[in-house]
């Protein structure tokens, strides 16, 4: 913690920086606290990715702003020195980030306290907009509405009676599984299987083997990658067999899980954004294609989006953080994934409303099934079983 | 009935790629009583040459350990000649902060070298079973259960009649005498941290196809074998096989009948009671 004296004197120094002329070719600092290492670092890649994709096309429109990194491994405590690096040591005046829920939810108090903005491109844990702050935005969709897209999708396709929970215990996990299991009871449920598991295990088989005794007709899973990919791996081994697996986005909507076709074919998950869904997104996706030989995941899609909304604001406000949060809170962007507005309502505050596609992996693509309006191909429902 | 059986088999599985772990901490602490701190992080170590291997060569992870396996132990025979043996008559804490440091030296050089990211290896049967009498049983696990008894019994036959391996039982039994008998102790346990160091790089092998691989896995792992080494009793072969095949017992059906998130919690209980009435452990001789 900085000394107050030293705080109003950097304050001072950051307004005389803000008066027009003086700043003159000074670009306006950001901060970018992201995954860079550790166990969500592939999806802090596409993250990263998106980022940069942002900045080429800001550029483009003459913003020339200065992005500083921080890495924060997917550890809150490392997110928390980096904001305060951020926001009392670079002096941005605008930060992005951070990935995980845990991270983004401790970021948001800082952020608060310091009176920066912060933009969350990903982070779907409810409470972290719940909270009343004025600082805090959030571009995604929180944790409901993954829970409320599948499980509607589920009851379209069939006739579900029983559902399963299984899901890390972090703030992402819980989160999701917690309304998941509120909207499943009043859809009349039945929820048979609640079972939170610590990652970091070899072996779940005898948490999968406890599930499938209790039979349940929807498996619903929140994982990050690496365990998204040994949870189904396991399921095959076991022969866990329901009418559905539901994937509650993170690491069912990578790359590498849809790489690994004997076990994600069939599956569903939920996705912030698709490439099918307007004209700009497809763009996006044929130069994030173009440029990084991969399929760019809504984690991309969601970092592009925060960083050209963090863009406008800045060339609204410049570098003073009061004039950018007032830009943020009060204006409305068209981008990729639609309109974006920050807005107060049921409980909310400073959040952006997404509608939550659901998708299936067929044939080694991930492909929307639902709702109806969006969808391109008819889902496999029920789960046709193991090859 | 069948959740019960499933689990039991998953247990006794798992249990046997811990027992193997566990063995290699034995060994190394019977023969020279230095506790080995840096041991996941040698099996850390055996998860990449493997994963090297496979993404380099596409050598599979199981052949693999043809070579895996004498690469541990040259360069587990390598440590002791040039770091342990100069704190074997140190204060016991400072050969642990050693190992430790080692250790640390280690998984930073790796995520230095690979960076923190996971690494999947997908082999055709990562996640292959057969159907026996009702249960799943998992191919890649059965094999590894396999090997691990295997090298069990061809490490237990080394050590019973083989010349060498008497010298190394001697050596662990008591330093000071076998060197009176002729023994060249410093050569024997050069010999001893390579055979640990070889079977903690082949228990990292054997997880590889099935688990995942980044520089901070062996932690959770060095304590892991730590619980299996003490509740076996220290130094005993036979006891961290007991030890290894209780805990993932243990874990497998806790994580059915308490709960997934508690079965760390119940493992530790356990291990308390037993240490409680046993405090030298199942198969552990007191010393005094």
């Amino acid at each position: 913690m900085k000394k107050p004296m030293s705080r109003i004197l950097s304050a001072v120094i950051a307004s005389a920086l803000a008066l027009p002329g003086l700043a003159g070719a000074a670009p306006v600092k950001i901060g970018f606290i992201n995954t860079i290492t550790g166990a969500e670092a592939p999806i802090g890649e596409t993250m990263t990715n998106g980022l940069d994709l942002a900045l080429e096309d800001l550029k483009k429109q003459g913003l020339d702003l200065k992005v500083i990194r921080q890495d924060d491994t997917g550890k809150p405590d490392k997110a928390i020195s980096a904001i305060e690096q951020l926001a009392t040591g670079d002096e941005v005046t605008a930060v992005v980030g951070p990935y995980t829920s845990a991270c983004a939810n401790a970021v948001a108090k800082q952020a608060e306290q310091y009176g920066v903005s912060e933009v969350i491109p990903a982070a779907s844990k409810e409470d972290i907009t719940r909270q009343g702050y004025k600082w805090v935005f959030r571009v995604n969709a929180p944790a409901h509405v993954y829970a409320r897209s599948l499980i509607d999708a589920a009851l379209a396709f069939g006739k579900p009676k029983t559902v399963a929970f299984i899901y890390e215990s972090t703030d992402f996990g819980s989160s999701l599984s917690k309304v998941g299991k509120e909207y499943a009871v009043s859809k009349g449920l039945k929820v048979v299987a609640e079972e939170a598991y610590q990652k970091g295990s070899p072996d779940y088989r005898s948490t999968l083997a406890k599930v499938k005794g209790q039979n349940p007709d929807l498996v619903f899973m929140v994982s990050y990658v690496a365990d998204a990919i040994l949870l189904m791996r396991q399921s095959r081994e076991l022969g866990l067999k329901p009418q559905a697996f539901l994937g509650g986005g993170a690491g069912f909507d990578t790359s590498q899980f849809e790489g690994e076709r004997d076990i994600s074919t069939n599956v569903f998950s939920v996705t912030q954004w698709t490439p099918d869904s307007r004209p700009s997104a497809a763009a996006f996706a044929a130069r994030y294609q173009a440029r990084f030989g991969k399929r760019p995941t809504y984690h991309a899609a969601c970092t592009y989006t925060s960083m050209m909304v963090v863009g406008a604001a800045v060339a609204k406000g410049g570098a003073d953080r009061a004039k950018v949060r007032e830009a943020l809170a009060t204006g409305s962007w068209q981008t990729i994934m639609g309109e974006v507005k920050f807005q107060a309502y049921d409980g909310f505050n400073n959040q952006n409303k997404v509608a939550m596609p659901v998708v299936q992996y067929q044939g080694g693509k991930s492909v929307t099934v639902y709702p109806p309006a969006v969808a391109k191909a008819k889902a496999v429902y029920p789960f046709p079983g193991w090859k | 009935m069948n959740v019960f059986f499933q689990s039991l088999l998953s247990g006794v599985l798992v249990g046997g790629v811990y027992a193997l772990i566990g063995i290699g901490l034995t060994i190394i602490f019977g023969v020279m009583r230095v506790i080995n701190f840096a041991h996941g992080d040698l099996l850390m170590l055996g998860m990449y040459v493997t994963w090297g291997l496979f993404t380099l060569f596409n050598i599979d992870p199981y052949l693999s350990l043809l070579i895996t396996a004498p690469v541990l132990f040259l360069w587990g025979a390598l440590l002791q000649k040039v770091f342990i043996n100069r704190v074997l008559d140190a204060l016991p804490q400072n050969q642990i902060l050693l190992t430790i440091g080692l250790g640390l030296v280690m998984s930073n050089a790796v995520m230095l070298g690979f960076t923190s990211d996971y690494r999947i290896l997908t082999t055709s049967y990562s996640s292959s079973s057969f159907r026996l009498f009702g249960l799943s049983v998992s191919e890649p696990l059965l094999f590894s259960f396999l090997v691990t008894v295997a090298i069990t019994g061809a490490l237990f036959w080394f050590l019973q009649t083989t010349d060498t391996g008497q010298a190394i039982r001697a050596t662990a039994q008591d330093r000071d005498a076998a060197q009176l008998m002729g023994i060249n102790v410093k050569r024997m346990s050069v010999l001893a941290f390579g055979l640990g160091t070889a079977l903690a790089g082949i228990a990292g092998a054997l997880l590889a196809p099935t688990y995942y691989i980044f520089p901070q896995v062996g932690g959770p792992f060095t304590l892991k074998a730590f619980v299996v080494v003490v509740l076996g009793g220290m130094g005993s072969v036979v006891g961290a096989t007991l030890g290894g095949i209780l805990i993932g017992v243990t874990e497998s059906l806790s994580a059915v009948y308490v709960a997934s998130g508690l079965k760390e919690l119940v493992v530790y209980v356990l291990f308390l009671l037993i240490l409680l009435f046993r405090p030298s452990g199942l198969l552990g001789k007191s010393r005094t």
